[in-house]
């Protein structure tokens, strides 16, 4: 069984026909080969999300715009909002969890190798078939195609009578297929990480992003059930004659608004959750100084998962709950900012008389930092039920959220590709296209989403299809519109950085910025196996221990 | 020494197997996977897309099942020589003695221990309760007033009540505003215990003056927006002189306190005073 040898891709991999290497990719089980189709799947749906966000900005760019029809429009911005979240953000932060976890453990692979191929591929099939609904959404009745319902698909839209034809089952059915991807993705990384660490390497010497992805994955299994069984119910209520969400049946539109975001808001954290592991790791290498708090970073991180899932009725204010039920949500969602507030401090500290190198992933980090605390600015201001009540479904919320999501998530991710791209291509990604990346999104983000604050608070609704001229809200919305094409333009300088780098990159080396983890003690890119002999380590930096035999962080840990 | 031996290991291993088992390519993963999302494609396509659908899943479970059992299936990867050497840019920095054999000290040095922020946050409160009662009595006509007030800011009932209920007693405002005042007091105290430390320059004046004003203003600022029925009640002069009150009273309480070693790298059963022979450093338990 155990005879047949495999070919090194490092080595023979311009050597073989493109079939050979297809072959290869699809029927792969190593997870780093998983972590870049991840990651590569979710840069595609990332250009389907993106041209649908500009279509939506193209309409809302000047009053009476008809540049799609409102039908179109409907479904612009529930794909968007869905492919961004589950096909985009998920995605690709699995694809580095898989493929940065078991190399910064010492682990060999994944705990089920298999496993994790089939959590891709439901993933992938997930997102297809939400796709695929463009072709086949109208299904007998002839109605609609793809989804139009919006992202959360609130009762009583998803019935059968307001929503004819299959474009809702198509949503139903790819996040639920998807959803079973992730759940487990998320059972894979809770095993590696408590079961695959290298010797030595004790849950307090594991690297941050370890901690922060187990953290993530329990926190994934928690929140995706409560909604595949939503989805379940709905599908009953849809085909099966139940009747959950039907409120003339006695059923409730509201049940399914709890089921949605208890899972909606833990989501948010699932999401930002590794986008802070992606700082723990890069802020301290290029400030020159280990994390600052170690423990307290674990600890915060537990602590917002814990109350983040206490949070998600702060989303249902203005549907009218019991003023207990108002302050009892007002005053968690507050108080997920204390720990949040803390990891903020942390990374300053951590900074705080380091030599900082300004390189692109750092500069993406900086980015992140200052944008983050103001989203989560608004964020506690919005946890002020009588704030939200008069700017929920407002554009304001719609700025919030894109600020925690792009001017946060997006912006760590882009600092961990800078980071860690070298080490899955063995290629430096360009400074100089980096650093237009930077800036070209820094531009293009603060045009559009700073400005958009302003349409929300002077009233402007989410989702609206177009508005009247004279309201003031013109040249605001030309200003957002303009941002979004910016940061189209950045977009595009970035994706031309990863093809032309992995084709003429310089060489990365080993390690190519002088860091402290066990990824960067193998080849680039590592090899199958990861590590011919299981690494032992004796601190939190084993790779500092190996450079500085004089001053070992183990004597201090 | 641990550090060596994981020098060794990470290094250039003598041990270094030739080639390395890893678990075979395969496709039933993906073919399972594509049976299942046909299988519930079914329900918006056609029944045949279901049944197909059910096929491939089936197969794809018993392919997967034979890929694992009796054996799992590996293929052996040869190993590829590594010629990674541990390296650094970081340049050569001068050290500055603080102890035998120890080349990084933990600042600060010394710190409070966590009674020490308990004791001045307990303090803190009582000075800055009784200032606040000094209010209710000669400015409001009540020493209950300020109590109804701090309830209001967490209990709903309090805040609906008129002039003449807040200058009386209620039992559960009571209860609600002094549990609320002892535990943020004492949260407060802790990180006083903390952070004083760290400001070895005119801790009082940080801790007693300058805190208390800038939290002040903070909740100056936020009450207007957030609570602005609760705002017009609160006289500002004497909620900014309870507040450096407290302040000044928790510095100079937590101040008082004799400081001890900072025990922050030390393992965690002797930090919680856990009896275990064995975790104490052979540097000995004295250190910068």
């Amino acid at each position: 069984m155990s005879s047949d040898a495999i070919t090194i891709p490092a080595l023979q991999i311009q050597e073989k026909p493109w079939v050979d290497l297809l072959h290869e990719w699809v029927t792969t089980v190593d997870h780093k080969r998983l972590g870049i189709l991840y990651i590569v799947y979710a840069l595609v749906f990332l250009v389907f999300g993106g041209i649908e966000a500009l279509i939506i900005r193209v309409q809302l760019m000047h009053s009476h715009n008809n540049f799609v029809s409102p039908q179109v429009f409907n479904r612009m911005f529930t794909m968007h909002g869905t492919t961004m979240i589950f096909f985009v953000v998920m995605p690709v932060l699995f694809g580095f969890a898989n493929y940065l976890v078991p190399l910064m453990i010492g682990a060999r692979d994944m705990a089920f190798p298999r496993l994790n191929a089939f959590s891709f591929w439901l993933s992938a099939f997930g997102g297809l078939l939400l796709y695929f609904s463009f072709l086949g959404g109208s299904g007998l009745y002839g109605a609609g195609s793809a989804p139009d319902v919006g992202w959360w698909a609130y009762a009583p839209l998803t019935a059968r009578a307001f929503s004819p034809g299959h474009s809702s089952d198509y949503w139903t059915l790819a996040l639920l297929v998807s959803g079973f991807g992730s759940i487990g993705t998320s059972i894979n990384i809770i095993a590696t990480i408590l079961c695959l660490r290298c010797p030595g390497m004790k849950l307090n010497r594991m690297p941050l992003l370890a901690w922060l992805n187990l953290v993530m994955a329990g926190m994934v299994l928690i929140a995706i059930t409560p909604l595949s069984a939503a989805q379940i119910m709905l599908l009953i209520d849809r085909y099966l004659g139940g009747h959950f969400f039907d409120a003339q049946a006695g059923g409730s539109a509201v049940l399914w608004m709890h089921f949605f975001w208890i899972f909606g808001h833990p989501e948010v954290y699932i999401l930002v959750i590794p986008a802070f592991a992606f700082l723990s790791e890069i802020v301290p290498v290029f400030s020159r100084k280990p994390i600052f708090g170690y423990p307290v970073m674990v600890a915060a991180t537990i602590c917002i998962a814990f109350v983040s899932l206490s949070v998600w009725a702060h989303h249902m204010f203005t549907v009218g709950m019991n003023s207990y039920a108002n302050s009892f949500f007002a005053i968690t969602t507050m108080a997920v900012g204390i720990p949040t507030g803390i990891k903020i401090f942390n990374w300053i500290g951590t900074m705080w008389g380091g030599r900082i190198l300004f390189k692109v992933p750092m500069l993406f980090c900086l980015g992140f930092l200052f944008q983050f605390l103001i989203a989560g600015l608004t964020g506690i201001m919005q946890a002020a039920a009588p704030f939200d009540w008069q700017l929920s479904l407002s554009y304001f919320v719609v700025a919030h959220f894109h600020y925690v999501i792009v001017g946060g998530i997006l912006f760590a991710l882009f600092g961990a590709f800078y980071y860690w791209c070298p080490k899955m291509t063995g290629r430096m990604l360009s400074e100089r296209l980096g650093r237009w990346h930077f800036w070209l999104f820094v531009i293009g983000f603060h045009m559009t989403f700073d400005v958009m604050h302003i349409p929300g608070l002077l009233g402007m609704p989410r989702r609206i299809y177009t508005y009247e001229p004279g309201r003031g809200w013109d040249t605001l919305n030309l200003i957002v519109s303009i941002g979004a094409f910016i940061q189209a333009i950045a977009i595009l300088v970035f994706v031309w950085n990863l093809i032309s780098s992995y084709f003429k990159g310089a060489k990365a080396g080993n390690d190519p910025w002088d860091a402290w983890t066990l990824e960067w003690s193998t080849s680039s890119p590592p090899p199958p196996y990861n590590f011919a002999t299981i690494p032992v380590v004796a601190s939190r930096r084993p790779l500092w221990d190996l450079k500085h035999p004089e001053d070992p962080d183990s004597l201090y840990e | 020494m641990d550090t060596l031996l994981a020098t060794e290991q990470l290094g250039q291993d003598p041990g270094t197997p030739r080639e390395i088992e890893s678990p075979a390519p395969t496709t039933w993963p993906l073919i399972l996977a594509f049976g299942f999302t046909l299988l519930f494609s079914g329900l918006v396509t056609s029944m045949s897309v279901t049944a197909l659908g059910a096929v491939l899943a089936v197969a794809g479970c018993v392919g997967w099942f034979r890929e694992v059992f009796p054996r799992e299936h590996e293929v052996a990867v040869p190993v590829l020589p590594d010629d990674f050497r541990a390296s650094t840019e970081r340049r050569v920095v001068d050290r500055l003695p603080v102890a035998a054999e120890q080349v990084r000290a933990w600042l600060p040095v010394h710190t409070y221990p966590v009674s020490a922020g308990v004791k001045g946050g307990l303090a803190g409160g009582i000075a800055m309760a009784v200032l606040a009662c000094a209010y209710g009595v000669l400015k409001a006509g009540s020493i209950w007033y300020p109590i109804n007030l701090l309830a209001a800011t967490a209990y709903a009932e309090s805040l609906k009540m008129g002039p003449g209920q807040l200058n009386s007693f209620h039992a559960d405002g009571f209860v609600l505003a002094l549990g609320l005042h002892a535990f943020v007091s004492t949260l407060v105290g802790l990180l006083y215990g903390v952070m004083l430390p760290m400001f070895a320059r005119r801790p009082i004046v940080l801790g007693g003056l300058i805190a208390p004003v800038l939290w002040s203003g903070l909740i100056y600022t936020m009450l207007g927006l957030l609570n602005p029925l609760l705002a017009s009640h609160i006289d500002w002069y004497w909620f900014v002189a309870s507040q450096v009150a407290f302040g000044l009273v928790a510095g100079l309480v937590v101040a008082r306190q004799s400081r001890m070693l900072t025990r922050e790298n030390m393992p965690f059963a002797m930090r919680a005073g856990v009896e275990a022979p064995g975790i104490i450093s052979p540097h000995g338990e004295e250190r910068p």
